[in-house]
């Protein structure tokens, strides 16, 4: 038996120190670091890096309205795509429905997910161009020229051109999970609530709906973690701009490292990041609880 | 399947119709893009986008892998896609077994590890992580990323669990008894009997890192270490990233995603959703 013991442990430690290994290098420790860093005034390259304590934080809440406004970006990300979920679990239920081609149409609607975001990005910059772009000239064909607008380059609107491309990106992917919870239920559930008489409004409420509880908390996570940490869409169409009009908090995060080279201030973002992750999920998973959408 | 009563066909017409302007929502954007890419920019410039092209002209295509190094990024995509793919599945099978045929002390806590790997922002952690690559001395080396990606994930783990708990312990006991060491046991019996699960997740994890752009654009500034997707950006920001020319790079950094999409897509769907789902 001792033989076996020994052999144990040898497998045990041949097989699990090297992803221990790269665990420690490339997740614990750059977890602890960031937390160091931020109270610290590094620039990321000198030698010296002084405690400040919490300036980084004090600053961050106080005298940088651009890491608000980034803020605040994220949020209407956060929002359109929470208004979007209602839609793509109707178009779960259509594709789940008997229907012809459905999964034509399921392949069809999960390809954005898979096309390379960062060639997604440019074919956006392109659509959107107010040279020859494809929407304004879509718009022409139709007749809604007083809808032609920059669409980039306008404050006030860039967010939302933004937002479309994420929603045109993701949404597939959230009606795939959607359709993964409805095959999952049961179907014998469905048929005993139509010999109960129950009509498709009932069969709604306390059959789907139970039914991809775990398939929505998913999606409103995802949602939440995806929404704080957007990034590449803005940084290849617009970098951000106009000034910062559409930067995310991410992207300003970034920014402040790699640009600007404040590295302790950067570091500090990101663990107010983890920590509004942290929170925020917190708080749905309550939100949710609360309501009691169904027991499991 | 939810049966929905379909038998009005006005309520079918409208379902087919609902699904059709998705589909074009979907293909338009794509469409211009393809069709701007056998376009020449003076056809660009003055007719309507969803206008199919003339001719399949080739001379855009051409142009972008004559002067973008397109196939240089695509030798080093593949080239990280296997060596990570190859030591992600390794580590991924082998942590697997040890977590799930054995109990020892660490456990908990290298679970606790994982779990942690799995809740850090992804881009964040590069602040922190760029200086602990620099001083590996990994910088501007092919290895940044592979050691990045090599890593197995919390979702990955869950999905080798489903697989080895599905296969019965009696198995590897028999084995044993034959003489078999727990090395054997997992080169001969196990990781076999994992492929499907390897299959899936190698599938996964290739389409990731063809797509992934922060990390090769941090890690490997230089001109000759260009993956697929950051040569489309160092492409675009040079004087040949016209949108005729830029047309026609953004379908060729598509294409290989697309390819593995239309050959794998049972193995795709069924990964992400069980990784998404369960992880």
């Amino acid at each position: 038996m001792k033989t076996i013991s020994m052999q144990k442990n040898i497998l045990l430690f041949g097989f699990l120190l090297i992803p221990v290994l790269l665990l420690l290098m490339f997740v614990l420790y750059p977890l602890i670091e960031l937390v160091r860093i931020s109270f610290t005034d590094w620039n990321g390259m000198a030698a010296q890096q002084v405690y400040i304590g919490f300036d980084n934080y004090i600053k961050m809440f106080t005298d940088s309205s651009d890491v608000w406004l980034s803020l605040r970006n994220n949020g209407i990300y956060f929002i359109f795509h929470l208004i979007m979920i209602p839609l793509e679990l109707a178009i779960a239920v259509l594709l789940d429905s008997k229907i012809r081609a459905s999964k034509f149409f399921k392949s069809i609607i999960f390809m954005p997910y898979i096309i390379n975001g960062v060639a997604i990005s440019y074919i956006f910059a392109f659509f959107y161009s107010p040279i020859n772009g494809g929407l304004n000239g879509i718009l022409e064909a139709l007749g809604l020229e007083s809808l032609i607008q920059n669409w980039l380059t306008n404050d006030s609107i860039v967010n939302i051109s933004l937002v479309f491309v994420s929603i045109w990106r993701f949404s597939g992917f959230h009606v795939i999970l959607f359709l993964a919870g409805l095959q999952s239920i049961p179907q014998d559930q469905f048929e005993s609530a139509k010999i109960d008489g129950a009509n498709s409004i009932q069969n709604f409420w306390y059959i789907i709906v139970p039914g991809i509880k775990k398939v929505l908390e998913v999606i409103l996570f995802l949602n939440i973690v995806g929404a704080l940490q957007v990034f590449d869409i803005p940084y290849i169409m617009t970098q951000g701009g106009p000034g910062h009009a559409s930067s995310t908090f991410t992207l300003y995060t970034l920014e402040t490292a790699f640009k600007f080279n404040s590295f302790g201030m950067a570091s500090a973002m990101g663990i107010t990041m983890l920590i509004l992750i942290i929170i925020l999920n917190g708080v749905q998973n309550r939100l949710f609880n609360l309501k009691g959408v169904g027991e499991e | 399947m939810t049966t929905n009563r379909l038998a009005n066909p006005i309520k079918k017409f409208a379902l087919y119709l609902i699904l059709l302007m998705i589909c074009m929502i979907i293909f338009i954007p794509l469409l211009i893009t393809l069709f701007a890419s056998f376009k020449t920019s003076m056809q660009i410039g003055s007719e309507f986008a969803l206008k199919l092209p003339e001719s399949f002209n080739f001379n855009n295509y051409k142009v972008v892998l004559e002067k973008g190094k397109f196939l240089q990024g695509l030798g080093n995509s593949l080239f990280l896609i296997a060596v990570s793919v190859i030591i992600n599945s390794l580590l991924g099978t082998m942590t697997a077994y040890a977590i799930n045929r054995f109990d020892f002390r660490l456990k908990k806590i290298i679970l606790g590890l994982f779990l942690a790997g799995m809740i850090m922002p992804g881009m964040i952690t590069e602040i922190s992580r760029f200086t602990i690559i620099k001083n590996l001395g990994l910088y501007n080396s092919i290895w940044a990323p592979i050691v990045i990606y090599a890593a197995t994930n919390l979702v990955q783990l869950y999905i080798y669990t489903q697989f080895i708990n599905g296969i019965p312990k009696e198995l590897d006991e028999s084995a044993m008894l034959d003489g078999s060491s727990y090395f054997k046991v997992f080169t001969k019996m196990i990781f076999p009997l994992l492929l499907p699960a390897t299959a899936t997740l190698a599938i996964i994890k290739a389409v990731d890192v063809m797509n992934d752009m922060y990390i090769p654009y941090l890690y490997m500034p230089s001109s000759t270490l260009r993956t697929l997707t950051t040569t489309l950006m160092y492409f675009s920001s040079s004087k040949f990233g016209s949108w005729d020319y830029l047309s026609a790079a953004i379908i060729l950094v598509m294409l290989p995603t697309l390819v593995i999409y239309l050959i794998f897509s049972k193995y795709i769907f069924k990964g992400i959703v069980a990784g998404a789902v369960k992880g």
